[in-house]
């Protein structure tokens, strides 16, 4: 069901509220308060080891957290158990640094295995909408390739196609480009920028800085398990007021 | 030297005890024990390997009692294991625990003592590859289930759609192995008087004072389990030829993925 209006067009998608995440001793998220509204692109910037893949993990709950809460569309995801489990990680799409193909399934069935075998769609149907998924990632010609046939870039335009292929509220990209050769990366993006003119709320981690400037909506610097600075891009990346953020973007730009 | 090949290779004499068509019924047996044994072990291996993979709290005890059953069934003779079925049905009905009515299982045209061998054979199989199913699931890269999971599937349909299909594939060889070293194991259910082709060698050997009987045995036995080590040796090598070439063009590094 879509939003009764009054709550309209600035509703907050997804909102984190004090969240916490350890792993053994190891205490990666520090309270973290975050929320994105429905059609924005945010961008996350950090050090390796900031928590930004754990984030990921908590908001499509692969690894619940401990402490604090995760609202979905208002609804408050991060209590859920079993088959509610199950329904939050259909609406969060998620797309992975290291593309996580399905190895033994064509690049077809890489996108008609979730909507045939979780929302028991007709074949037919799901084949039919898959085709549609590959073309817009401009790949209906290699929809019978198995994954170790196509490049890297293409394998993550199949990724993206998969997480597309449930209709998900949010889309979250891991470090898309990190694993692919620099002249493969621009035909990711390229997706990513059209999805993000189409309006979909998107949660993007990413050494792109370029792509940050130019797509979000928002861009967040995390470090040690805390939200450093969060702004409009021109402000967090030409004028950024933490000294941690300096020292990254420094780094970063360098090269 | 004459002697040694008059004992072993005097195929004339097994005309005399009407040997050949005894020893290839024998055979026929063994074929049949070795099949039927090594498809029902697959499958009680996977079922064991599936509920020992189970998550959460709540099957913490069914995971406890296939870690039980696999390290006993592994751990105990495959021999014992036949006394120990065949004797448990008829106790047990002198006993009055299972109604006598059941009968002993005499399905297929077959003696009691082959389905005693067919029982034993998965139960102890069942185990040693559930063990290998178990490594194949394990060898399968956890980003393939937070994929699984992420478009929604539960863990049932992630380790039926994609981790199993994964698994298996990996293990298909060490699996061969095991059939093969089943097939030769089936020789045991001999001691439950079956007329398995190690069983009739041994009789003609004692009628004939001969071994040639024994020696078509291994023969027969060979005829199928070297070409069967050939084929596995040819799809690891497959594999690995695969694996060297770098599987996909575009091989991501590992080990960069932040906390």
């Amino acid at each position: 069901m879509e939003a009764t209006a009054g709550t309209g067009r600035t509703e907050a998608m997804l909102r984190l509220e004090g969240v916490h995440k350890s792993f053994g001793d190891l205490h990666v998220l520090r309270g973290i308060d975050f929320e994105v509204t429905r059609g924005s692109v945010v961008c996350i910037l950090g050090p390796s080891g900031s928590g930004k893949s754990t984030l990921f993990r908590c908001v499509n709950l692969l690894a619940p957290p401990e402490r604090g809460r995760i609202l979905l569309e208002g609804k408050e995801i991060s209590a859920a158990r079993g088959e509610d489990l199950d329904f939050v990680r259909r609406r969060v799409g998620m797309v992975f640094q290291q593309f996580n193909l399905f190895p033994h399934k064509t690049a077809l069935e890489n996108v008609t295995i979730g909507p045939t075998t979780v929302l028991n769609m007709d074949p037919s149907e799901a084949r039919k909408n898959a085709t549609e998924l590959l073309q817009r990632v401009g790949l209906d010609d290699k929809l019978g390739e198995y994954p170790e046939r196509l490049s890297g870039g293409q394998q993550q335009r199949v990724a993206i196609a998969r997480a597309l292929a449930m209709d998900p509220q949010v889309m979250l990209f891991d470090e898309v480009t990190s694993a692919l050769d620099p002249e493969l990366v621009k035909e990711v993006l390229d997706v990513m920028r059209e999805l993000a003119a189409e309006g979909m709320t998107m949660i993007v981690v990413t050494h792109e800085i370029g792509f940050a400037r130019d797509v979000a909506d928002r861009v967040v610097f995390m470090d040690e398990g805390v939200i450093v600075e969060d702004g409009r891009p021109a402000d967090v990346l030409d004028n950024p007021r933490e000294e941690r953020t300096k020292q990254f973007l420094g780094l970063v730009l360098e090269h | 030297m004459d002697f040694i090949l008059e004992y072993y290779f005097d195929f004339s004499i097994l005309s005399d005890v009407d040997g050949w068509s005894r020893i290839l019924d024998g055979f026929w047996i063994t074929l049949k024990l070795s099949i039927l044994s090594g498809i029902l072990a697959l499958t009680w291996g996977l079922i064991l390997a599936m509920l020992r993979q189970l998550p959460g709290k709540a099957f913490a005890p069914v995971r406890f009692l296939t870690i039980a059953y696999i390290d006993i069934f592994r751990g105990i003779p495959l021999l014992l294991v036949l006394f120990l079925v065949s004797g448990s049905l008829l106790a047990f009905q002198s006993e009055g625990i299972i109604p006598t009515a059941l009968g002993l299982p005499r399905f297929l045209g077959e003696s009691e003592g082959f389905w005693w061998g067919v029982i034993s054979l998965t139960l102890t199989y069942g185990a040693y590859m559930a063990e290998v199913y178990r490594a194949g699931i394990e060898a399968v890269p956890e980003g393939q289930s937070e994929a699984a999971r992420s478009v929604g599937m539960s863990h049932r349909q992630a380790m039926r759609h994609i981790i199993v299909p994964q698994a298996v594939r990996k293990v298909i060889p060490p699996l061969l192995n095991d059939f093969i070293a089943l097939m030769k194991d089936t020789s045991l259910v001999s001691v439950l008087a079956t007329l398995e082709v190690v069983q009739v060698g041994r009789d003609i050997q004692s009628e004939t004072f001969n071994g040639t009987g024994l020696v078509l045995g291994a023969l027969l036995f060979l005829a199928v389990t070297i070409p069967l080590a050939r084929w596995i040796d040819y799809m690891i090598r497959r594999e690995q030829r695969k694996t060297q070439r770098g599987g996909a063009p575009a091989k991501p590094p590992t080990g960069l993925a932040g906390a």
